[in-house]
């Protein structure tokens, strides 16, 4: 495992200057979290006591509270191994697996419910009322984009978990937050040429898409890559989130002339909009392909999902030893595999934490700048790179398909049919969704 | 897709979609009618029949709550949808019978705000309940590969309209049945005679030798039941979970008997179709989006112009 920083590495020009002896900026006055810091207020700095908290803000009511106890074992065994060792920890140079910069590691929760108001109000009360250093979260990219707003308007960090929107890190994007996950336009640069290699090269397709900030994108990315492979888009057509009852819609797609279907809908949507467009028969006059899978929806939908391509963030059957030694680690704990939803909660808790150790305080932007452009692997997807330009990270996309039901088991619902490596897929800061990112302040100005 | 066909279209899946509100229309609409008792428990009773269904129709795997705590790792009889079409029925009956007798009654003179928290209440620990004892997750429907013998999965082709969801006919066909049915039994028979009687003048009613008092009870049970059924039709083609009560089965049965007139079994089964026409319309035409949003504004006109609904009175008159 391996963690180096990009090509200007701000704290390390700090500690040659320590080093000669000016004593106070290298934050010598002990760990430079505390009250004694060379760094004046900001949002929830500095950091008083003995403890840190952290913000776990998920969906622990509503449809997607089981994807948010996912998430938050994954923030949870993250803080175990932050204050005592173990998991992807002990191979992180800068962690100690002693708390952050001595400190211990703690938590508060909030329930998003998956609604942006009530997410944004639980993160608000996270940061005045529990003095939250950073609040990570989110199963929705409305959710993220709220609550992340809010962050950079509070100057308290946000570690975005599940938000999939090109939005999140394009014309919504902040300086205060980092995704991990990768987007929309880079599973559209995925999974296009893998349809095309399947399905052929001048098909007509036609897309259903949930009608909010992350299905308009998604819409838009598969358009704009699935052209560029010669294919045609008859139609795209906005259903209302949250739709339950999706046969007005498939009657609506004209069969003589589609060859392909795209369902641009997540998790409880896709549960309900895919196993009824099998039902109408519609697998069998074309291809049907849904873009994002998750477990949720793949569980929820699993006597449906047989043979049908899409994109997935991670997953627990990948090979290399970062992966395995978290499905060990999980699995131990929880008695059970991880989701990809739970590796994004703890890397990006470990990102956070790391990059405090490394920036040698928690003052928010010497822990933006840490972040920037910072290099690493051993998160599970190769050498990754969180961008300063758009803090996206750029990482390999994982193109997955589901299995007959035959040959399902609990755990393995999908197979992984390839891993589109880093170097094929994303873009330039001036180009994609990054063009649209102006980032804001780090607040220190 | 020629001009007719896409009327045809919208008119079948509007006729599916309306006659399961009518379903869950009439159910609430008996109830508000003959007893003039407002139930917010109604998507409860939706709940009670989609889980009963399930675990009757299917076998589904557990991954959280107290049964696979205590080592369950899957739920369900697999007898199959006929077997479910008449028990989750019975099962309504009964959980009908009970919580008239538990929970309306005692409120029937209470004002009806009272009657507004109770039931909301009871919808609220329904909930918990079945979270707390199956999970919270989320399944998927099933829908049934045949009955007696006969095929009732995958698409058929119809003329006009062309390839449509086999189950769904199936569907409008149960639905159609059972509607007609309590119809006839609200409107056609000695005991509708006395519901609707009583809902004139009790009092006279018990003067004439008459326990208004079963009846009362008995139209509860038959709202219930058919609240579970739909709950149980809606397990064959969409996906389960404890949050879909009041969404899927409460706010639609309000919105139809505002339509069609409340207490008015005709007014349900045409304020449901036409609620339905009305959604598929505007779902196949370019502003599917605003499929909802019209929905709302239907209700808001109805509201403004002619509150009474379109079939005012009815049973409730």
């Amino acid at each position: 495992m391996s963690q180096t920083d990009g090509p200007v590495d701000r704290r390390d020009v700090l500690k040659l200057v320590g080093a000669g002896g000016i004593a106070g900026l290298a934050g010598c006055a002990g760990g430079g979290g505390g009250g004694s810091s060379e760094f004046p207020e900001l949002g929830n700095y500095p950091v008083e006591g003995d403890e840190v908290v952290f913000g776990f803000n998920v969906p622990q009511s509503g449809s997607y509270s089981q994807e948010g106890a996912d998430e938050l074992n994954g923030y949870n065994l993250a803080m175990d191994h932050l204050n005592n060792g173990g998991g992807w920890v002990d191979g992180v140079d800068a962690l100690s697996g002693d708390g952050i910069l001595d400190k211990t590691v703690t938590s508060v929760e909030g329930d998003t419910a998956t609604d942006a108001d009530q997410a944004r109000q639980e993160a608000q009360r996270m940061i005045n009322r529990d003095d939250a250093i950073m609040v990570t979260g989110g199963s929705s990219s409305a959710v993220a984009i709220a609550v992340q707003e809010l962050c950079q308007e509070e100057k308290v960090m946000f570690m975005a978990c599940l938000t999939h929107s090109n939005d999140t890190t394009g014309s919504a994007c902040v300086r205060y937050s980092f995704r991990e996950m990768f987007n929309a336009y880079m599973t559209g640069q995925a999974l296009a040429p893998v349809l095309s290699d399947e399905y052929g090269s001048d098909l007509n397709f036609y897309q259903l898409y949930a009608d909010y900030t992350w299905g308009s994108t998604v819409q838009s990315s598969m358009q704009q890559f699935l052209e560029a492979e010669g294919w045609t888009q008859t139609n795209s057509v906005a259903t209302p989130l949250g739709t339950s009852d999706y046969s007005s819609f498939l009657a609506d797609v004209p069969r003589d002339e589609t060859d392909a279907l795209l369902l641009v809908h997540y998790g409880l949507d896709a549960a309900n909009s895919l196993p009824q467009a099998i039902e109408a028969g519609l697998d069998e006059d074309l291809e049907v392909i849904v873009p994002l899978y998750n477990r949720l929806m793949a569980n929820a939908a699993r006597e449906s999902i047989d043979g049908i391509f899409g994109t997935a963030d991670w997953n627990w059957q990948l090979e290399n030893d970062a992966t395995q030694s978290f499905v060990e680690a999980f699995r131990n704990e929880y008695d059970k595999v991880p989701s990809y939803a739970a590796r994004l909660a703890y890397s990006q808790t470990l990102q956070y934490a790391a990059a405090v150790e490394r920036a040698e305080t928690f003052y928010p932007p010497e822990v933006i700048r840490a972040l920037e452009d910072h290099t690493y692997s051993g998160f599970g997807l190769g050498e990754e790179t969180m961008r300063a330009c758009d803090h996206q990270a750029q990482h390999d996309v994982l193109v997955v398909r589901g299995l007959p039901e035959g040959e399902q088991t609990e755990d393995q619902l999908l197979n992984v049919v390839g891993q589109t490596a880093r170097g094929d897929i994303g873009y330039a800061c001036d180009a994609g969704p990054a063009s649209e990112c102006e980032l804001g302040s780090y607040g220190d100005e | 897709m020629t001009l007719l066909a896409d009327v045809a279209s919208i008119l079948l899946n509007g006729l599916q979609q309306g006659a399961i509100f009518a379903l869950l229309g009439i159910g609430l609409t008996i109830i508000l009618g003959t007893m003039e008792f407002l139930n917010l428990a109604h998507g409860a009773l939706y709940l009670v029949g989609a889980y009963t269904g399930m675990f009757v129709f299917r076998e589904s795997t557990l991954n959280s709550g107290l049964l696979n705590s205590a080592g369950i790792e899957s739920f369900g009889l697999a007898f199959g949808f006929l077997a479910a079409l008449i028990i989750v029925p019975l099962v309504g009956l009964g959980v009908g019978v009970l919580m008239e007798r538990f929970v309306a009654k005692p409120f029937y003179d209470r004002p009806e705000t009272d009657q507004l928290l109770v039931t909301f209440g009871l919808a609220l620990i329904v909930t918990e309940v079945f979270k707390a004892v199956v999970g919270g997750d989320t399944f998927q429907p099933v829908t049934p590969q045949r009955i007696l013998g006969v095929s009732v999965s995958g698409p058929v082709t119809l003329p006009v309209v062309g390839a449509f969801p086999k189950w769904r006919l199936f569907i409008v066909g149960i639905a159609v049945a059972v509607i007609a049915a309590t119809y006839l039994l609200i409107e056609k028979t000695d005991f509708g005679l006395v519901v609707q009687a009583g809902t004139h003048d009790s009092e006279m009613v018990r003067l004439l030798g008459i326990r208004i008092e079963r009846s009362y009870s008995l139209v509860f049970a038959v709202g219930a039941a058919l609240a579970a059924l739909a709950g149980l039709i809606g397990v064959s083609f969409q996906t389960i979970s404890p949050q879909i009560g009041t969404e899927r089965a409460l706010v639609p049965a309000f919105l139809t008997i505002v339509v069609g007139g409340a207490g008015s079994v005709p007014g349900a089964i045409v304020g449901g179709v036409v609620l339905g026409v009305v959604v598929a319309a505007v779902t196949q035409s370019p502003f599917a989006q605003w499929a909802q949003i019209v929905l709302y504004i239907l209700v808001a006109l109805v509201l403004v112009f002619r509150p009474e609904g379109i079939f005012p009175g009815g049973v409730g008159e």
